[in-house]
């Protein structure tokens, strides 16, 4: 596992100065014995990262490869698809009803980050910007409910959304989701609102902005990229979230919402895997390409919201 | 991720250069309510669906609250019999509370080592490589845990699973075995598909430290002759001691109340009551057999053990401050 070669490293030290020594880095006369433990170290490397690369893609592939296999709900399963084709993704979103399901997930997730992501955003703006009392149990509560275990708390939420007669509706669904999203978009939205540089708020006082004035022209425009890092987290958990979207819409079909629109393809002796997989295929592209599009960005976020301190 | 206040403007200042706005009494009382202002829709919101809900948990675990009470809306207070029914029930001693904890125990330690020795691993590959591996472990990372735990149910399923089909075609089984119904093979692969979806996060967060540990320390050490095993643990591991307090309580708090990774497995339900853990378990009583109480009462018990673990959480987080 290691690439810093004790004795080269001594060697070299004098030539070369300090901060060199990654040795990826095309290194400078070496002597045998070093040059053997470096093939050493990079064959442990390979072996490593191929070993890794299998565990970490293999459920994909297997998504994927069974997703696109024809045969995947009838015969005996190999390493390769039998029989390329789309099928297993027609029938689920045509039979299967996934259509629909998609359409309400998008419904539900999309209503979730906007209402989210305006209520986050006042709020972080509150506790970044402003000193008030009560502000440390403000702070300390966002971040204690988002410990809560959603066990605990789909029993009393359950009997609230019956008592407004929102049982079997997405908007019983996207109450419920904007309340899960607010903590961790305050927390989130926080750390970036605190990168803003005062020195530019206070510019535009200078300059006669009212707040509001100051909050739409200085403020929104420089948290934009953490708000939409912020929106694509509450986009996945409003899209993953299961055990709500099985409680609360539990009567009605024609309103599930993907994650539990997968049961659906289970039976009672025989599991149609085909479809399940080409659903759940469906499912985590939407996800994949927004962590992607995002990651760096979430990552660089939380850092810097670290170093502000 | 911290508790301290960034530098704040100081509300009087700007107020004061404007002229010609409201009178500066008035201005001032602006400046007081503007926060509450805008934390006001966030507040009413977190109040009515996290906070009360909380609150009505607790009162549900005192009730005998079945199918009558949650229909017509009326309490039946039973002191404290859910909480005394729970812990006399043998399921919690010999089968919710091992699954649970043994569990999260297993889940944490497999999760923080594979993802600390990933993170090493990438810190010490050539930028192609380590964006090549970085991408792999998203990948794993952005799985949605339902399709994820479908995937490793299909992997493992019993008739046509690729694991079975594998051991039989090696002669290594003679029939297919059913991998969900023993407790242990159950809680194996759920192990998997929690560590699985887990490590990258930690991974991902200690590479960020990684990168920040002094390098001339851990130069001088190789020139004092320290081993690998050795730099790490007496120079990496020390200066990466609150990134590590946080990934560890973080995937404690998460792999405590996992549900639909044990939910969706075959089972996992309810039907086998081998497997249930706390969550489970409260969510098949209050939903399945209509003992809402009973199952307030479990979720209260898990709410306390994550409120716990929470205050170790803010604990590390403060410290982190200070440094």
């Amino acid at each position: 596992m290691t690439t810093h070669a004790p004795a080269p490293t001594a060697a070299r030290r004098p030539a070369e100065g300090p901060g060199t020594d990654r040795s990826t880095k095309p290194q400078v006369p070496m002597h045998r014995k070093a040059s053997g433990r470096k093939i050493r170290s990079n064959t442990v490397k390979a072996i490593l990262v191929t070993l890794l690369l299998v565990f970490t893609l293999f459920p994909a592939y297997w998504m994927l490869s069974s997703a696109f296999d024809a045969q995947a709900s009838s015969g005996g399963q190999s390493f390769f698809p039998k029989e390329l084709s789309f099928t297993n993704f027609e029938s689920v979103l045509t039979d299967g009803g996934f259509a629909v399901f998609l359409r309400n997930s998008a419904i539900v997730a999309g209503a979730t980050v906007l209402i989210s992501a305006a209520v986050a955003l006042l709020a972080s703006v509150a506790v970044a910007r402003f000193r008030f009392k009560f502000r440390t149990a403000v702070l300390l509560m966002i971040l204690v409910v988002q410990m809560v275990p959603l066990e605990a708390l789909v029993i009393p939420l359950f009997v609230q959304i019956r008592d407004l007669q929102l049982l079997n509706t997405l908007l019983g669904l996207i109450i419920v989701y904007v309340a899960l999203a607010l903590p961790f978009g305050i927390w989130m939205l926080r750390g970036f609102v605190a990168a803003v540089p005062v020195e530019l708020e206070e510019a535009a006082f200078l300059d006669g902005a009212s707040w509001w004035r100051m909050f739409r022209s200085i403020m929104l425009p420089l948290v934009a990229p953490g708000l939409v890092a912020t929106s694509v987290f509450s986009f996945i958990t409003a899209w993953n979230e299961f055990i709500f979207a099985m409680t609360l819409l539990g009567g009605s079909t024609e309103n599930y919402t993907v994650a539990i629109g997968l049961k659906q393809f289970f039976g009672l002796n025989s599991n149609d895997w085909g479809s399940v997989m080409a659903a759940s295929t469906i499912i985590t592209i939407p996800v994949m390409i927004f962590f992607i599009l995002v990651q760096r960005r979430l990552s660089g976020g939380l850092v810097s919201g670290a170093v502000k301190g | 991720m911290s508790t301290l206040t960034p530098p704040t403007v100081t509300r009087e200042a700007p107020a004061s250069r404007v002229a010609g706005g409201p009178s500066p009494k008035r201005l001032r009382l602006l400046m007081r309510t503007r926060p509450w202002l805008l934390l006001a829709p966030a507040l009413l919101i977190l109040a009515v669906l996290l906070l009360w809900p909380l609150i009505r948990v607790v009162l549900f675990s005192l009730q005998d609250y079945g199918l009558r009470e949650i229909v017509s809306g009326d309490t039946n207070f039973n002191g404290g019999a859910n909480y005394a029914e729970v812990f006399a029930d043998p399921t919690l001693w010999t089968v919710v509370l091992p699954n649970t904890v043994f569990f999260a125990a297993a889940a944490v330690i497999g999760t923080v080592v594979l993802g600390t020795l990933v993170a090493l691993l990438m810190a010490n590959l050539g930028s192609f490589w380590r964006t090549i591996v970085g991408s792999a472990i998203m990948v794993a990372w952005a799985m949605p845990a339902v399709t994820g735990t479908y995937v490793w149910v299909w992997i493992f399923d019993a008739d046509r699973g690729i694991v079975n089909q594998t051991l039989m075609g090696l002669g290594l089984m003679d029939e297919p075995f059913n991998w969900f119904t023993n407790q242990f093979t159950f809680y194996g692969i759920a192990l998997l598909n929690v560590i699985h979806h887990g490590f990258p996060f930690v991974a991902i967060t200690v590479l960020a430290g990684l990168l920040g540990v002094s390098k001339e320390m851990l130069e001088a050490a190789e020139m004092d002759g320290a081993g690998a095993f050795r730099r790490f643990f007496q120079i990496t591991f020390p200066s990466l001691r609150q990134v590590f307090s946080v990934v560890i309580i973080l995937s404690t708090i998460w792999d405590f109340k996992v549900f639909a990774q044990i939910y969706l497995m075959p089972g996992g339900s309810g039907s086998n009551r081998e497997v249930l853990n706390l969550g489970v378990w409260s969510y098949v009583e209050s939903f399945g057999q209509n003992r809402y109480g009973f199952g307030s009462a479990i979720a209260v018990l898990l709410t306390l053990v994550l409120l716990g673990i929470t205050i170790v959480y803010i604990r590390a987080l403060m410290k982190e401050d200070e440094l």
